[in-house]
Order: C-alpha cells, then structure tokens, then sequence
C-alpha cells in the first residue's frame, strides 16, 4: 500500500526541514481520516504522527534566525568614491 | 588704498611725472577677485548646461570635471557629499545642467563652478523622466498581473537586499526573529543611493539570483527625498527585478512612495518592515495548528477503532444467533469494549486539551492496552489465537482473553459454513 508510513529515522528527522515536518504530519492525517489503512497501519501511522508533531514543536521552540552576509567587502567594484558609506545618511 | 611701499621706492629715484606702478602680492589679488565675485548675487545662484569633459574621481571622493559648450569652458567641482547626493555620475560627453555657485579659488587664482546638484539635461524633468519611463516598461507588460508570482508560504532561504548600515536591514532582522525564526537571511548588501546606486543594486541583486535554495528576495530602502529614491526608478534596476527567478518583494521608503521598481516587484510592500512581514507568516501561530493536526490524527484513530467495534458488534450477533453459550462470552466481551469505548469518550470530553488525553493514552497502545479498551482474543490450548473459525472444531475448549484475566469456553459450533447463509 503507497500509504505506508516508512519510518523515519531521528537523523531524517532531524535533518528534514520544518515544512517538510508539517507536510508529512499533515499526509499522516489525510491517511488516517481516510479510514482504509487498516487497525495495524492506523496505529503506526498514529505513531509516526506524533513523532513529526513533536519533531516540528521543537523545532519552532528552539528557532533562531540565522543570518549570512554576501562578499563582505568589495561591493562596490566599479562604484569609485563618493557614496561607498552613504547607504543609509544619518536619517536612516 | 594705501600705497605700499616697494622695492621701487628705495632703489630708484621717484619718476617725476608717473605715478609709481601699485604692485600687488598675488595672493592679495586673488582674494580680490574672490570678494568680487562673492559679492555677486547672481553667481551665488547659477543654473548652466554644458557638456562633461575629462572628470576626474581622486580619492578624495569629490568629482573634477570640466563643463564646455562649442566656445567656452568652464572648471567645475562637485564635492564628495553632493556626488553621493546626485542622481547621475557626471561621465566624460554627457550634457548636463548644473547648479551652483561660482566663486574663485585662491590657491590657483582660478574660478570654478561648485556644483550643488547634477541632472541630465535635454530629458525633461524627474516627473517627466519617471512617467516616460513607466509608460515604456508598462507597455512591455513589466509591470502586468500576470507576471506577479504567489509569495511562497513558508520560505526557507530569503535573501535581502539593502544597505547593510542603518534601520531598515536591523528592523527587517527584528521582524524575521519575531515571525519566523525558521528561515535564513542572505544579505546582498548594497548602497541605495547616490549616483552609483542603481549599479550597485543590480550587482547585490544578481550576487543573490546566483544563489541556489533561495525561495524569496526582498529589496527595501527607508525613506527619503524623491532624488534618494531615485535608483529605484532606474531602468536596471527594474529590469533586474523584473529578472528575479524567484518571488520578490519590494519595500521602499514610505506608504506614499511608489518607484517603479515596486510596479515590477511580486509584491508591493509599502515600507521595509512591511516587506518582511508579508514575506513570511507568523509562526506564533504554529503550535496551534500543529495542536491541531494532532488532534485530528487522535480522532481519525479513535474512528478507526470505532469502526472495528462496530464490526464486532456485527459479529456478537452473528454469534448469538448461532452459538449462544459462545455468544455469552462474547457479548460479554464486547460489553467491555463497549464500556471502556465509552469510559474513553468520557475522559475526551473532561480533557479540556480536547483530544491530548487520547494522545497519551494511545502513544502506550500494546497488546494489554488494547485489551483494557475491551477488546478480547480468543486462544485454543496450546495458545494459539484463533483468526479463523476453521481453526477449531465443535467441543473444542477455548480460552477467551480479556484485559483482567481469561474466560474459559468451549466452541459450540463452527460457524464458517452456517454463517455464509446468515450474512
């Protein structure tokens, strides 16, 4: 049967971006409601399921904003004198 | 004026009929010049268009050019602040008008225009220039609905690109960390204003297009004067938008500040901060919705086990119409199911959690748990669980296992053969 939860491992979890975690969590449930996967699979859907949700609100609990800044230096090739440091004047 | 004495004075008789030559120290005259022309209003305020010749761009940072028209020249300096100002970089051949003030410099007794601002002459005003401008891309379909792509829902990699000094990256920084911690931000850092502006941001812009992953691009700038905002009126600039491979957002200046670079972004945002709100969602509400799906998945199960218990049911009857010692048993089984089906719906409705009591329960679900909720297995002697009625025979023994211990029975018929008819 494709709804087959294959399990994944806490590498794969770990790994898997969050929205992926979301989208996967939100198929486990489609297959649920839908009924048909039988009293076994249910359970261990049921199970995978709550694995993704805990996986996910861990995630969100331990965000932090990461951030990478292009060529530092060097940007302005070619841009010659004046405003190299006039990005933002003092009203900025 | 006094008469100052000179070498004239002591070393030679004094002429008879001429008056001795005044003879002034160069500086002395240069500065007399100066205060004449100082003192003329009119070059305290001058426009004048001529030609750029031969600029020059010392370290210094302020700009050396030459204006000329077909007879005349003119020097002309536009200083550091007043080049990081303008809209254009004055560049050898252009025709220009500038204003500014003419005054002479001492040093090297010459005369100089000192340009406050820069503009190409011949095109008409900025209005005019940013309507002309708007109404050729337009008619490209730069700016059309159809070309405005959906802002991805929850974007991983968003780059950003704006001056990496200031208010606008640190407030972009703040919202992110606010709404959505998930994501990384790639600074493409540029300036945003000035007369090298407009190539600058193409650069950071392109620098981001080269990056892979990236799911969304937001270009902000603060506020500022029309002329400040100029670059984001640039053709390249719009072009370069227009050039993104993915969603892009612009966020420039105030509510009322519309550049034509905002006509040709997927989303119009109208300042910085607002960019980086509607680039992504807020993931305070996530828990929430996780809660959920959670929720759902409990209730999906809970109707799957629903189902099984109705299918027994059907079974009990089944069996009490053939076997109703059997069926003893098992309306006694499922009498339990029954009971604790509806002792688990209790505790679901005291939870005010909803359905997060379930969860628990059914995070432990194993051979006993099932049984507590009522469900019984039957087993022959040697422990074998009976799936098929073919496994056993009339007067069989036959142990039925409930959660709290094990019912001793014995099969009173088979039913395979006489159930076909009934069902």
């Amino acid at each position: 049967m494709t709804t087959e939860p294959e399990t994944l491992t806490d590498e794969q979890l770990a790994a898997m971006p969050f929205d992926e975690l979301v989208a996967r969590l939100q198929r486990v449930v489609q297959t649920l409601e839908a009924g048909n996967a039988g009293l076994e699979a249910s359970i261990a859907l049921y199970r995978e399921g709550l694995r993704l949700h805990a996986a996910s609100e861990e995630r969100l609990r331990k965000a932090e904003l990461t951030i990478t800044e292009l060529g530092r230096r060097g940007t302005e090739a070619g841009g010659g004198t004046g405003g190299a440091e006039g990005g933002e004047a003092p009203s900025g | 004026m006094d008469e100052q004495p000179t070498l004239w004075d002591s070393a030679a008789p004094a002429p008879t009929a001429r008056p001795a030559p005044r003879i002034l120290r160069v500086s002395d005259l240069n500065r007399r010049v100066r205060a004449l022309l100082d003192n003329d209003a009119m070059l305290a305020d001058v426009w004048v268009e001529g030609e750029v010749s031969q600029p020059s761009y010392p370290p210094s940072g302020h700009c050396f050019f030459t204006l000329k028209d077909a007879s005349s020249q003119l020097r002309a300096v536009l200083f550091r602040e007043e080049l990081a100002r303008a809209l254009i970089r004055p560049e050898h051949g252009m025709q220009v008008i500038c204003h500014g003030r003419l005054r002479a410099y001492e040093p090297q007794g010459v005369y100089q225009l000192y340009v406050e601002s820069v503009t190409p002459a011949g095109a008409g005003d900025l209005h005019q220039q940013y309507e002309a401008l708007r109404q050729k891309l337009a008619a490209e379909g730069l700016f059309a609905d159809e070309r405005k792509r959906p802002i991805p829902r929850w974007p991983r990699r968003i780059g950003v690109v704006t001056s990496p000094v200031g208010a606008v990256w640190r407030d972009i920084g703040n919202v992110m960390r606010r709404r959505w911690p998930l994501a990384e931000l790639v600074l493409s850092p540029t300036i945003v204003q000035g007369p090298t502006a407009a190539g600058a941001i193409v650069r950071a812009l392109h620098r981001l297009y080269a990056q892979r992953d990236l799911d969304l691009v937001i270009l902000a700038r603060g506020g500022g004067s029309l002329e400040d905002l100029w670059s984001f009126n640039d053709e390249k600039v719009v072009r370069a938008v227009v050039a993104a491979p993915v969603p892009l957002i612009v966020g420039v200046g105030h509510e009322s500040d519309v550049t034509l670079a905002d006509f040709a972004a997927d989303l119009r945002a109208p300042t910085p901060s607002a960019a980086a709100e509607q680039a992504v969602p807020d993931a305070t509400q996530l828990p929430a919705i996780l809660a959920r799906l959670r929720d759902r998945a409990s209730a999906a199960l809970l109707g799957t086990l629903e189902a099984q218990r109705r299918a027994l049911d059907g079974e009990r009857r089944a069996l009490a119409a053939l076997a109703p010692d059997a069926a003893t048993a098992r309306q006694r089984a499922a009498d339990l199911v029954d009971r604790g089906h509806r002792a688990l719906m209790a505790r679901l409705e005291r939870d005010k959690l909803g359905l997060r009591a379930a969860h628990d329960a059914l995070r432990a679900l194993g051979p006993q748990a099932t049984l507590e909720r009522g469900y019984a297995v039957a087993r022959l002697e040697d422990g074998s669980i009976v799936r098929d009625p073919a496994q056993v025979t009339a007067g069989q023994p036959l142990d039925v296992v409930v959660a709290r211990g094990t019912i001793g029975t014995r099969v009173e018929r088979t039913a395979t053969d006489e159930t076909e008819d009934l069902l």
